[in-house]
């Protein structure tokens, strides 16, 4: 039970260069009791054969019970089905909008995938808009294609969005953290004042407050955090505070 | 072998009394006509008259005709249909390559409606295919895979190692033990080389 979690385990925490290995060397098969492990390879580790290869630079993580995977940085987003994504219309051909989302092809939106869209109710999407939608296909031989409905029909928060406020672009790994379920830099953040907030998953954040200073104040400080401990965070946010009140 | 005898389009061959028309030429007023720049051939078949045919090249250029079964790759996918490069027809290669498309209801016979392109066929696929139509002057020849023994029979994974089919759905590559989806050829027993 402890060799493959062993080989791992003294690296979590540790930061891994693509092209590292874990070999596993089964003991010689005379006893037959040993349990079959299984490990779950996340994003960023890859199965060879009989060894698991790094295929991104990153920091090893582990989650219980067996699940691995690399936490690493980028910016550049690589659309992936399921992952719901701010995108910017570029232009309307016929059924179909083209949307921006940041990566290498622009995804296509069909004008039936709204809630309540029918053939003769059209959305009210018009170029230049911001869409706030989910991958239904994602993969690297077709162009992505974008939905603003879930399964059940309703919109769930999706379509269109963002009459004033700013988008901005930050990297990924900021993004992650904005959208886990118990993320400090909200909680801090929503003590200095209220505001709107949109997260896509390809790096984009929309943001609107009560008045376009405050606005921009939420933008730096968003921008700022991603370089910072969460102590230095957590004195740059009360200094925000106290200054502005 | 008497020296072949060179035509151009719309030069007259002979009457139908002497010969049968065949690839190359059309009937026009009693008499055969040629419709292509090249050789006369003139074959005994055995009947009563010899065939006339003209051809571009000595050997007979074998294009791919409805209901032959063609063995292509594909070269792009598309929410609606696939296109492909037909490279051999039955067991002869092509000199030219000629495009195909496979359209997203020909993929199966059964639920055309739910088929998914990405989840049929990827890039660089080989697929064994069968032709539905020829097609107008613009489009390409229409194939279908929608039976058993069609579809895709070379498949390389993401890691580049070739896949190995597991069901009529299903492909997985040997070294990452990943399963990918592919409408699957059912080749017959003999066909397989150990």
């Amino acid at each position: 039970m402890d060799t493959i979690h062993a080989c791992f385990k003294e690296k979590i925490g540790e930061v891994l260069l693509p092209g590292d290995v874990f070999s596993f060397r089964l003991p010689e098969s005379g006893d037959g009791s040993i349990k079959s492990e299984k490990i779950i390879c996340g994003p960023g580790l890859r199965r060879n054969g009989e060894e698991v290869r790094v295929c991104k630079s990153g920091i090893l993580r582990h989650k219980q019970p067996n699940m691995y995977w690399i936490d690493s940085q980028q910016r550049r987003y690589v659309p992936a089905k399921g992952e719901s994504v701010i995108g910017i219309v570029t232009t309307k051909s016929g059924d179909v909008f083209k949307v921006d989302v940041g990566g290498s092809e622009q995804a296509s939106l069909s004008y039936l995938a709204f809630e309540g869209a029918t053939k003769r109710n059209r959305p009210n999407v018009q170029v230049g808009d911001l869409v706030y939608g989910q991958f239904t296909i994602a993969n690297k031989d077709m162009e992505p294609e974008l939905v603003c409905i879930d399964s059940c029909g309703r919109a769930n928060g999706m379509g269109v969005f963002g009459a004033d406020g700013l988008l901005f672009k930050v990297s990924l790994g900021l993004v992650r953290r904005l959208l886990a379920p118990q993320s400090e830099i909200i909680k801090d953040l929503e003590k200095i004042f209220p505001f709107e907030l949109v997260v896509g998953m390809n790096g984009r954040v929309w943001v609107k407050a009560k008045t376009v200073q405050q606005t921009l104040i939420v933008t730096n400080l968003l921008e700022t955090s991603e370089n910072m401990t969460s102590q230095q965070r957590q004195t740059l946010f009360k200094r925000v505070a106290e200054g502005s009140l | 072998m008497s020296p072949m005898k060179l035509c151009v389009p719309g030069e007259r061959l002979c009457s139908t009394e002497d010969c049968i028309p065949g690839t190359g030429t059309y009937l026009r007023h009693g008499y055969i006509f040629a419709s292509l720049a090249g050789y006369v051939l003139r074959k005994n078949e055995g009947e009563e008259l010899p065939v006339i045919s003209v051809v571009r090249e000595t050997e007979t250029q074998l294009l791919p005709d409805v209901g032959a079964i063609v063995t292509c790759k594909v070269t792009s996918i598309n929410p609606r249909f696939a296109k492909v490069h037909i490279l051999y027809v039955g067991s002869t290669p092509l000199k030219d390559r000629f495009r195909g498309t496979i359209r997203r209801e020909d993929v199966r016979a059964t639920e055309k409606d739910k088929v998914e392109t990405h989840k049929s066929f990827r890039p660089g696929d080989i697929v064994l295919a069968k032709v539905i139509s020829l097609g107008d002057v613009q489009s390409n020849y229409l194939l279908t895979t929608a039976e058993n023994e069609l579809g895709v029979v070379v498949a390389h994974s993401e890691a580049g190692a070739q896949m190995v089919p597991i069901s009529w759905c299903e492909m997985q590559c040997p070294r990452t033990h990943a399963k990918e989806f592919r409408k699957v050829a059912r080749v017959q027993p003999e066909y397989l080389q150990a």
